[in-house]
């Protein structure tokens, strides 16, 4: 897997995170766990965003990180 | 006040629906997390909706002052039970708010749910509820703020209900 792709992902209650695979995996465990008493799998997630295909392509990613809504 | 129609999103066949209240002089304000919309909490088969609803506020937004479930609706292919909870004032920080409108109710028919229930509904038949409970239950008249009891006066007390 390319380590440059970027991914997002975005949950209904406005907050979204971009990152690599790996950082939104585990940045959308924790959103579920504490703001909304999910307990997703890496799994789960990972389909989610798509099968493991990237969101957002390299050239268009930015910094990574996480939006509040 | 709407969510997301995205793919990430609580699915639990019960749901908690989790409405944010404080008091910001005399307006009663909605606010959470997730700013004013309704805050949503997966709740698991074993899990106590009211324990699940107090811990998860305590985590992220701090104790809370009362902690009630005012209604219950099918919706989002689940059963919601709406929760009031009551924050002071120094938990709000950067946490968006608005002021709390008044709305017309969604009645149930003499055998049938509403057909319709909006948010404004659930907010307000919550206020009723909580208006109700400050006059009967010991425990809330004696947590809730002084404050609160002349806004609250203006809301036609009621029981909990379904809404749907």
């Amino acid at each position: 897997m390319d380590p440059a792709r970027q991914f997002t992902n975005r949950c209904a209650c406005g907050w979204e995170f971009r990152g690599s695979l790996d950082a939104v995996v585990d940045a959308t465990i924790e959103h579920g766990r504490r703001i909304h008493n999910m307990e997703a799998s890496r799994a789960a997630v990972v389909e989610a965003l798509g099968a493991g295909e990237p969101t957002v392509p390299p050239e268009e990613a930015g910094e990574p990180g996480a939006t509040e809504p | 006040m709407t969510r997301s129609p995205v793919g990430w999103d609580v699915d639990s066949p019960v749901q908690a629906e989790v409405f944010v209240v404080w008091l910001d002089g005399d307006r009663l304000r909605l606010t959470g997390p997730d700013g004013p919309q309704p805050w949503l909490l997966q709740l698991g088969p074993t899990e106590h909706p009211v324990e699940v609803v107090d811990r998860i506020v305590r985590d992220v937004v701090g104790p809370p002052i009362l902690v009630h479930s005012t209604s219950w609706r099918r919706d989002r292919d689940a059963v919601i039970l709406s929760f009031v909870v009551v924050i002071p004032p120094e938990l709000v920080g950067g946490m968006a708010s608005v002021d709390i409108e008044r709305a017309e109710l969604a009645r149930s028919e003499a055998t049938a749910a509403p057909r319709d229930i909006a948010v404004g509904a659930v907010v307000e038949h919550g206020l009723r509820h909580l208006a109700w409970l400050v006059a009967d239950d010991p425990v809330v008249a004696a947590e809730l703020p002084p404050d609160w009891r002349p806004l609250l006066a203006a809301y036609v007390p009621e029981p909990f209900r379904a809404l749907g």
